[in-house]
């Protein structure tokens, strides 16, 4: 027990020693935290909008102003053609134009969404909000409501998708860097001569950096709370539990990444470019899974972090109970106990 | 009981037969020396021996315990100083010591009788960061590390690669300690002051064992490559008068600290000037100012006839340089090496390719132009960095440590590649730790504390010191230094 508490001693003071290290594991999530709360986002807002129409009517009036109204859409100027409108889009003074038929007050029909299709989705998103906005014009064809996130706020989505990603990304990667690089110094060589069995030594390589990760996803959880309003409806419990099954996944895959990594250089390259590729493209973060083919649907079945974000908008943003993740929290406990013993059972207690 | 039984041990890693039936036995409370080239199997040994590699064939007892069964009890009984200094580099001296002795389940306090003779000399330094110790004292910290268990055998690869002379002696009297404590020594060195200081040594080489004996006879029956003939040097009669490097009162302050103060020399034309002290007295900084890589604090110098303050661009351009770390891309051929380092000195295709061509003649190297650096031996790899470091004619090339690592006979072809440099007029600035090489130089430098305490020829400093070789004048003066050794 004395040795293994001196491990985590030693493996926590190199932590904290390394002090650029430790301002980018910590840096990183309030950068990312940021820079998706405020910058990238994919919420609607602000958008340009010409107004197409030759008649100046009761009801076109109306719809208009239910545009200007809202949040969403800016009118910035009304023409007569639609041919005026689109030279404005393309002169990058309008995002989208909303024609009128001269006749739309009679028939109350006949509207046309001219939209810069440059980012389709954003373009799509534009179109759907306007048929919204435009619809409740007079008094609900439809009416929508949205459940969860009314404000329809990206933050709610994006911030347990920053969760699977750096959780995994630290402890994969910080804990495969640290074995690694006691292989290249040559420490491990001591260390595999001594009477201490390998198992303690990768367990207690592990266990400051869970500490870390815990640090790290309440981090992210107070900003998120906090700095971006995005609320915390399931139980806190529940969270903590399921991400501690996460993080012991990412955990274990750091460990065998570092089976199979010679350098530091080798296990960098190995966590950052082929966990993060599929982590940001297959996981569900930024690409709804439902949209892609079948063959990449299939591979993001085995990607990690799908179930967790997965698990987490459920937790965090719906509030649901853990009865309704139990299929998430199932496959995510399988791939680490499966990982655990792989990573287990290659380890070397020998050089080769 | 013998503490160590090896009995026809052989390891191949693919085709490569790193070692090929080898055996011999190590007495217990000896000291027993395990000598021969880079490559020759020694790393090997050892890992079978601590249980890191299981042998390929034949069986390896130490203690009386089997390597591949009895791994445990083999584990808790050897201390194990592998080439590198295997401490954590961000902890303190002390927290290295501490968590060493948990390691194996004891206590600083416990083992301290066993360390204290070799810990006290560095436990002033118990704060410090390990990283931040010289080569002497991380070497001095990984043996305490290693014997604070108080282990029965303790193999030691190559520990003294890299110290200065003076850190290199007392390591080997607390070696000569331990053995009053029955602790059987394994160690192997490329030195050969090291190797008298065994009981028996066994020569290996290429995987295959030699001779075992004492080291007298060992080092008479392998004279040819422990002790070569020394070097006829024709003195160079034609004494160039032009200067190449001029410095007067140079100075590099880092803070308080002068790691060069004020020192002064010049190197004529097409001399060999050997550039001595021991770790940490200034001469890599002193290096670097000669090279343009760093400005003085204060003082002038001249080299090659540029200023180093303003023109160290030029410099660069009529110097060449090898030092020991970094000397060739491993994953370029040989040709690709020499045609990368001809670019990088503006030379035109016509001349690379000729040049190539009498390089390759010269060492003997053309039916391996196309081979991959990486796969050459390490004495190979230094001859061939040392003809690329003056393949484009520098009036000076500075080497840095050239020859670590490498055996006698190896090192004195190297300095025939030198001495040719020098007759064809280029300038040879060097630093070592090898004092036979000293001999080799036709003038010398001794730097302690970041001042030269001594210069002039082997013979001359002989005479004014009063001591026999070049290896105890280097002792007389560098125990005299006062500042902490690093």
């Amino acid at each position: 027990m004395k040795q293994f508490i001196s491990f985590i001693t030693k493996e926590a003071k190199h932590i904290v020693r390394d002090k650029r290290t430790m301002l980018i594991l910590f840096g990183m999530p309030i950068v990312l935290m940021l820079l998706f709360g405020f910058a990238i986002t994919t919420d609607v807002r602000n958008v340009r909008t010409v107004v197409v129409t030759s008649s100046q009517d009761h009801l076109t009036r109306q719809a208009v102003d239910r545009l200007a109204a809202s949040e969403y859409f800016v009118i910035t100027s009304t023409v007569a053609t639609p041919r005026e409108a689109e030279l404005l889009i393309r002169r990058q003074k309008a995002d989208m134009a909303v024609v009128f038929s001269p006749d739309f007050a009679s028939r109350r029909e006949g509207i046309q969404f001219i939209v810069d299709g440059a980012d389709p989705n954003m373009a799509q998103q534009w179109t759907n909000y306007a048929t919204g906005v435009i619809a409740n014009a007079d008094a609900a064809l439809v009416n929508s409501k949205m459940l969860y996130n009314p404000q329809m706020r990206s933050a709610y989505n994006f911030v347990p998708a920053i969760m699977g990603m750096l959780l995994m990304l630290v402890c994969a990667m910080m804990t495969s860097i640290s074995i690694v690089r006691e292989k290249e110094k040559g420490t491990m060589e001591v260390l595999l001569v001594s009477p201490v069995k390998p198992l303690m030594i990768i367990v207690a390589k592990a266990v400051p950096y869970l500490v870390l990760a815990f640090a790290i996803l309440t981090t992210i959880l107070l900003m998120g709370r906090y700095v971006l309003g995005v609320p915390l409806q399931g139980s806190i419990v529940w969270i903590y539990l399921v991400s501690t099954i996460y993080i012991l996944l990412a955990l274990s895959l750091g460990l065998l990444i570092s089976n199979i990594a010679t350098s530091q250089l080798m296990a960098l390259l190995l966590s950052a470019m082929v966990l993060l590729m599929p982590i940001v493209m297959l996981s569900g973060m930024l690409f709804p899974i439902e949209s892609m083919p079948p063959v990449l649907q299939w591979i993001s079945a085995i990607v990690p972090p799908r179930y967790y974000i997965q698990a987490m908008r459920k937790l965090m943003i719906m509030g649901v109970g853990i009865g309704e993740v139990v299929r998430e929290v199932a496959i995510l406990s399988g791939m680490t106990i499966l990982l655990l013993a792989v990573s287990l059972l290659k380890f070397k207690t020998r050089l080769e | 009981m013998n503490a160590i039984e090896v009995n026809h041990v052989s390891k191949s890693y693919g085709t490569l037969k790193a070692l090929d039936d080898v055996s011999f036995t190590v007495g217990k409370g000896e000291v027993f020396g395990l000598i021969g080239p880079d490559g020759a199997g020694k790393t090997s040994m050892y890992r079978i021996l601590c249980t890191l590699l299981k042998p390929g064939q034949g069986r390896a007892l130490v203690d009386g315990f089997d390597t591949v069964n009895q791994m445990a009890q083999i584990r808790s009984r050897v201390g194990y100083m592998p080439g590198k200094f295997s401490l954590y580099q961000d902890l303190t001296v002390q927290e290295n010591l501490e968590f060493f002795a948990t390691l194996f389940a004891t206590t600083v306090e416990q083992g301290y009788d066993s360390i204290k003779a070799i810990y006290s000399q560095i436990e002033r330094f118990k704060d410090r960061k390990a990283g931040a110790l010289s080569g002497g004292m991380k070497q001095k910290l990984a043996l305490c590390c290693a014997l604070v268990h108080q282990p029965s055998v303790l193999f030691l690869d190559e520990p003294t690669t890299g110290v200065d002379p003076v850190s290199r002696k007392e390591f080997w009297d607390m070696l000569q300690a331990l053995k009053e404590r029955e602790i059987t020594i394994m160690a192997s060195t490329p030195y050969l002051d090291e190797v008298r200081r065994c009981e028996r040594v066994a020569f290996l080489d290429q995987g295959k064992i030699r001779g075992i004996g004492t080291p007298d006879e060992i080092l008479t029956r392998f004279a040819d490559i422990f002790n070569p003939p020394a070097i006829e040097h024709a003195a160079t009669s034609e004494t160039h008068d032009e200067n190449v490097i001029e410095v007067e009162h140079l100075v590099k302050a880092f803070g308080k600290f002068h790691a060069v103060d004020d020192i002064s020399f010049t190197v004529k034309r097409g001399e060999i000037f050997g550039f001595l002290g021991a770790n940490g007295a200034g001469k890599t900084t002193a290096m670097h100012m000669l090279t343009g890589l760093n400005q003085p604090t204060s003082g002038t110098g001249r080299v090659a006839g540029y200023d180093i303050r303003t023109e160290h661009e030029q410099i660069k351009k009529h110097i060449g340089y090898m030092s020991q770390r970094f000397s060739l891309y491993e994953d370029l051929t040989v040709a690709e090496n020499i045609r990368l380092f001809g670019g990088i000195y503006d030379m035109s295709d016509a001349d690379i390719s000729r040049k190539t061509d009498e390089l390759l003649d010269r060492l003997q190297f053309t039916d391996h132009k196309n081979d991959l650096v990486g796969s050459l031996p390490l004495g190979w790899k230094q001859k061939l960095a040392f003809s690329v470091s003056i393949f484009h004619d520098p009036s000076i090339v500075f080497l840095d440590e050239p020859t670590g690592g490498v055996d006698p006979a190896t090192r004195r072809q190297f300095w025939e590649l030198i001495y040719d440099a020098a007759a064809r007029g280029i300038t040879v600035f060097v630093t070592t730790h090898y004092m036979d090489e000293a001999e080799y130089c036709d003038r010398i430098s001794i730097m302690v504390d970041g001042k030269i305490s001594a210069m002039g020829t082997p013979a001359e400093l002989k005479e004014k010191f009063r001591q026999p070789d070049m290896d105890h004048v280097f002792t007389y003066l560098a125990r005299q230094a006062t500042r902490s050794s690093d």
